[in-house]
């Protein structure tokens, strides 16, 4: 029958925490770059790059996760047979395309944020478009970036939660199996918990770090909200 | 392959349903939590040293973990305790913790927005401290909270979608149990996409609308 939940039982969930970790790490590092060439084809001169990018980003953030998920899982398969992906590639293609659309609503508000004089001027001096994102806009709207995509970080480890329903063993799943080995919950989900608070208050704790060294500071209402409860 | 989506049609209902009761839920714990949170605040803002202690714990523990996770420990652990919830009220009360703690930060960030140089002037003009809380204090943090607290409602009616995963029969649910029967799962998850897709976007426009009319009285004039 059922055993107490003791020290063994953290081994699986370590495993299923490095998991997470490691799922959060590949799909964050995609999800800023793809929310990069969003966010500023968001805001670019070109029309049809503005649109694209706008249905894209609109449709993933009115969408919840869990149905993305679902959709890349189960419809990827079907839409392309004999494309087969493992279960921890869907996972990274889901919570990228995810990622990126918030990362884009980020990088898209902070680009806004700069203020209009900056961009005059660069035109002014004859910079092109590029050469005025390179060396004008982007530098200063980097600063304004940095604190809501260190929230967004946060909310993509807990998001990274959801792939349990791929059966996929990270952090939350570990848990479930240890549930069903222990017969303990409370215990199992309380550790569960606790696991993924240490590993979102080290980033928030790195990110204020790094707001220290750096001196940047924004108003906390502008800030897009969290992307995720 | 070929999509159809006439399969779909004897489970518009049960769609529907879903969509009803994810609304609901969402309608239920944004009431719920935010009320919640205004007492969340305050204890964390007030004086009670041990109470302020509580409640910043209670706060960074929901904002730190996932939703999941506390659901599971609501719908699994609770009945270890002797306590069977079912799966909506499982949902609502997780939901409505939950978006306790978001709503509480929403009231610290709008109050600590509105500048202490406003008081003072207040002060300085004679108001009483409740006219200086009502028209100095309360108005203009209202006002720039709204937009977060609507932008948490969508916030949360997406997050009600995790209640599929505690079987509590919304819409995702509902989803995947027309994709189990039907086999047509892209055409069911493109239409479940979509009613959430208009509702968040209704609920977006009804927001920035009510953000125009109750507010015209500070258009471009935010602290």
């Amino acid at each position: 029958m059922f055993r107490a939940f003791d020290w063994q039982d953290l081994i699986p969930l370590a495993k299923g925490a490095w998991l997470t970790i490691q799922l959060c790490a590949m799909s964050g590092i995609l999800g800023v770059i793809f929310g990069l060439i969003l966010g500023i084809a968001r805001t670019s001169p070109s029309r049809i790059a503005r649109w694209i990018s706008t249905i894209y980003i609109s449709c993933v953030r009115g969408i919840p996760i869990l149905v993305i998920i679902f959709f890349i899982f189960f419809g990827i398969p079907l839409l392309f047979p004999g494309l087969e992906l493992d279960k921890f590639t869907s996972a990274v293609i889901a919570l990228t395309c995810f990622a990126a659309a918030y990362v884009a609503e980020i990088v898209r508000g902070s680009i806004e944020a700069v203020s209009r004089g900056q961009s005059e001027a660069a035109d002014a001096l004859g910079l092109n478009y590029w050469a005025k994102l390179r060396y004008v806009v982007m530098p200063q709207a980097r600063k304004i970036m940095v604190p809501p995509g260190v929230g967004f970080i946060i909310g993509l480890v807990k998001d990274s939660s959801l792939v349990t329903v791929t059966g996929l063993v990270e952090l939350t799943h570990a848990g479930n199996i240890v549930t069903n080995l222990t017969g303990d919950p409370i215990m199992t989900f309380l550790t569960v918990a606790a696991m993924y608070f240490v590993i979102c208050y080290s980033i928030s704790l790195l990110g204020r770090l790094y707001e220290k060294r750096t001196g940047i500071q924004v108003d906390p209402l502008k800030l897009p909200e969290p992307a995720s409860v | 392959m070929a999509l159809y989506f006439g399969d779909l049609l004897p489970f518009s209902s049960l769609l529907l349903e879903g969509l009803w009761t994810a609304l609901y839920i969402t309608l239920v714990a944004m009431v719920a939590g935010s009320a919640l949170g205004v007492f969340l605040y305050l204890g964390k803002v007030g004086p009670g040293k041990a109470v302020s202690i509580f409640c910043t714990c209670y706060i960074e523990a929901i904002r730190n973990t996932p939703l999941l996770v506390q659901l599971y420990l609501i719908y699994f652990a609770l009945p270890a305790l002797g306590i069977n919830l079912e799966p909506i009220w499982a949902a609502v009360i997780g939901l409505t913790l939950n978006n306790a703690a978001y709503t509480a930060e929403i009231y610290r960030a709008g109050f600590e927005s509105v500048p202490h140089g406003l008081r003072e002037a207040g002060k300085a003009l004679g108001m009483k401290n409740a006219q200086i809380v009502r028209y100095i204090v309360l108005l203009p943090a209202t006002r720039n909270v709204f937009p977060a607290l609507t932008n948490q409602l969508i916030l949360l009616f997406l997050a009600s979608s995790i209640g599929s995963i505690i079987s509590l029969p919304e819409l995702t649910n509902a989803i995947m149990s027309v994709s189990n029967t039907t086999y047509r799962t892209i055409e069911v998850l493109a239409v479940g996409g979509l009613l959430y897709l208009g509702v968040s976007a209704l609920l977006s426009l009804a927001s920035k609308r009510a953000e125009t009319t109750l507010f015209r009285w500070a258009v471009g004039a935010r602290v």
